[in-house]
């Protein structure tokens, strides 16, 4: 329809086109300008203002004194250290539980079916503040897990709250919705026949999941680790508040250090440190989203 | 046909054990806290509450804290939403829509505020605002809670003006419509659900929104997920905190289903990268 139309009038379509370039510009220019003042800007200042810094003779130069700082430091490096570890423990889980879910959710239909997805992706309607108290609730110090196995006469269990696996818990249960969601996403690319083909020549489910599913699957699975990855290593809330206070993850450790201690320049640290950290992430996760989209 | 039977009851069998652990992972937690709201006396080791009562709701409900932080939340989220509407729309629409140079890469840009790792970021855009002094300031927390809402205002609602039937606006043109009356008779209404969504979507989002409040809002900016992270660190009774989290989450809850309803769950998953 719109080839016809620009053929009919080739002098009038080329004029809507020069001109709607202009006015198309005029119309993203305010959020593109916002995304560059408090995204790409803020990003580049952290780099150059905790690399450059202010000399007393007014100038500036090149230093490394705080990334020495952090590096030299044993609590900032515990920090690290227990944010790297969640961040493993967590993507493992989250694909260890969001897996099976998404082959379930994908082979089979359903009332039961549909059960698990609605409690799958629950989670996402649950900010993580309320989940946080509800946790605390749930597996504190006798809290309704105590309860449950006190009820049944088992003993207590050591409580995970303020330790490094109360985040992991609060973390997993947050994440889940997505995972499942991507990982179901993903497994809409096997096709179905290709499976059934594989099973009537006898192969069984794990050689099925292993040789037709996984090799299908690897970019799917990678989008979604990152993706994780990405929001687990520098979250706040849960760690925050359930999470030891010592050592802490990188989200609350920044906050102190920036809030509490009055200290942007070694908490600019602690970010640009994330975002390295994370940087091969953030690069995987936007190309190929950019491939799956190729643009608008 | 002969391994399609105990393929489907395996399959059932694998539901029910998900099903029983997943109620017990998911739903637990909310039953704790919904439980906590409505009980007056509970303690360890009843499996129920030995009092149940609406006692501390009204006891709640008489804080003025608790009042004033409700009141900042919901202006500070209907002042974002309609910012962010009024700076996305246009822009979603000129995406869809129109060809200019830079389009491809201007709409991937976008992604760059999912691709650093959030707290980070935050972190970043503080040491921003301190040198301007926005810091612990009612537009501080907007423009940075503004931030936070541009992939969700553009990519949804592009989506939804991508969607809408061209014929029917040729049709219309045709007839001899003027664009803007093309525009406001049949592609917005077109696109109209998708785009609540998106909205009601930016707007619970920015209630809740904690990490950028506290950071850039404190100590003057007690937001209502802010106050309550200032409850369970004081460890004052239980049953606020609880109530808070029943009266808040309901009606978050049904705005969020409808605009699961309307956008697609699997929108979500695509519009991450899946």
């Amino acid at each position: 329809m719109r080839r016809s139309m620009t053929f009919a009038l080739p002098a009038r379509g080329f004029a809507l086109a020069s001109n709607q370039g202009w006015v198309g510009l005029a119309l993203v220019a305010l959020p593109v300008l916002l995304l560059a003042w408090l995204i790409i800007y803020p990003i580049v200042s952290a780099v150059t203002d905790t690399l450059f810094v202010a000399q007393p003779d007014g100038s500036s130069a090149l230093s490394f004194a705080s990334y020495r700082f952090f590096f030299s430091d044993q609590y900032s490096r515990a920090n690290l250290w227990v944010t790297l570890w969640t961040t493993l423990v967590c993507g493992a889980l989250l694909l260890a539980i969001g897996l099976p879910i998404a082959l379930y959710l994908r082979f089979s239909r359903g009332p039961l079916s549909a059960y698990v997805q609605g409690l799958a992706i629950f989670p996402m309607f649950v900010p993580s503040i309320i989940l946080s108290y509800a946790l605390i609730r749930t597996i504190g110090p006798n809290g309704a897990v105590d309860v449950l196995l006190n009820a049944v006469g088992l003993p207590k269990l050591p409580s995970p709250y303020l330790t490094p696996w109360g985040p992991v818990i609060g973390l997993v249960w947050d994440n889940l919705p997505l995972t499942v969601l991507m990982l179901t996403a993903g497994l809409g690319n096997v096709p179905k026949t290709s499976i059934e083909a594989a099973r009537d020549v006898g192969a069984s489910p794990l050689r099925v999941l292993w040789s037709i599913i996984m090799p299908r699957m690897v970019n799917s699975l990678l989008v979604t680790t990152s993706f994780a990855i990405l929001g687990i290593f520098s979250s706040f809330t849960l760690p925050y508040l359930l999470g030891p206070a010592s050592p802490e993850m990188m989200g609350p450790f920044m906050q102190r250090t920036f809030s509490d201690m009055n200290d942007p320049v070694n908490a600019l640290t602690q970010a640009v440190i994330a975002f390295g950290f994370c940087l091969g992430f953030g690069i995987f996760y936007v190309r190929s989203v950019a491939r799956n989209r190729g643009g608008v | 046909m002969m391994p399609g039977k105990p393929a489907v009851a395996d399959a059932d069998w694998i539901g029910v054990v998900l099903a029983l652990l997943l109620t017990l992972f998911i739903a637990l937690p909310l039953i704790v806290v919904g439980t906590w709201a409505f009980s007056e006396i509970w303690r360890y080791p009843a499996v129920i509450p030995q009092q149940f009562g609406l006692r501390y709701w009204s006891l709640t409900l008489s804080r003025t804290d608790v009042w004033e932080a409700l009141f900042l939340s919901l202006r500070l989220a209907t002042t974002v939403t309609i910012l962010s509407a009024v700076i996305c729309l246009p822009a979603a629409y000129a995406f869809a829509r129109m060809t200019f140079p830079g389009r491809n890469i201007l709409f991937l840009s976008f992604l760059a505020s999912h691709a650093f790792p959030k707290f980070g970021l935050l972190v970043a855009i503080a040491g921003i605002f301190l040198q301007i002094g926005l810091i612990s300031t009612f537009w501080g927390v907007v423009l940075i809670q503004l931030v936070g809402t541009l992939m969700l205002m553009i990519w949804i609602p592009v989506a939804a003006f991508q969607n809408v039937d061209r014929r029917m606006e040729e049709a219309a043109r045709d007839a001899g419509a003027a664009p803007l009356r093309v525009f406001w008779s049949i592609t917005l209404p077109q696109a109209a659900p998708t785009i609540v969504a998106a909205v009601l979507l930016t707007f619970v989002a920015t209630f809740y929104e904690t990490e950028g409040a506290w950071l850039i809002g404190a100590p003057e900016i007690r937001t209502m997920p802010v106050l309550m992270v200032t409850f369970i660190n004081n460890q004052i009774v239980v049953q606020y905190g609880a109530v808070l989290s029943v009266m808040l989450w309901v009606p978050s809850f049904i705005a969020l289903m409808f605009a699961r309803r309307v956008v697609g769950t699997g929108t979500f998953a695509k519009g991450l990268g899946a």
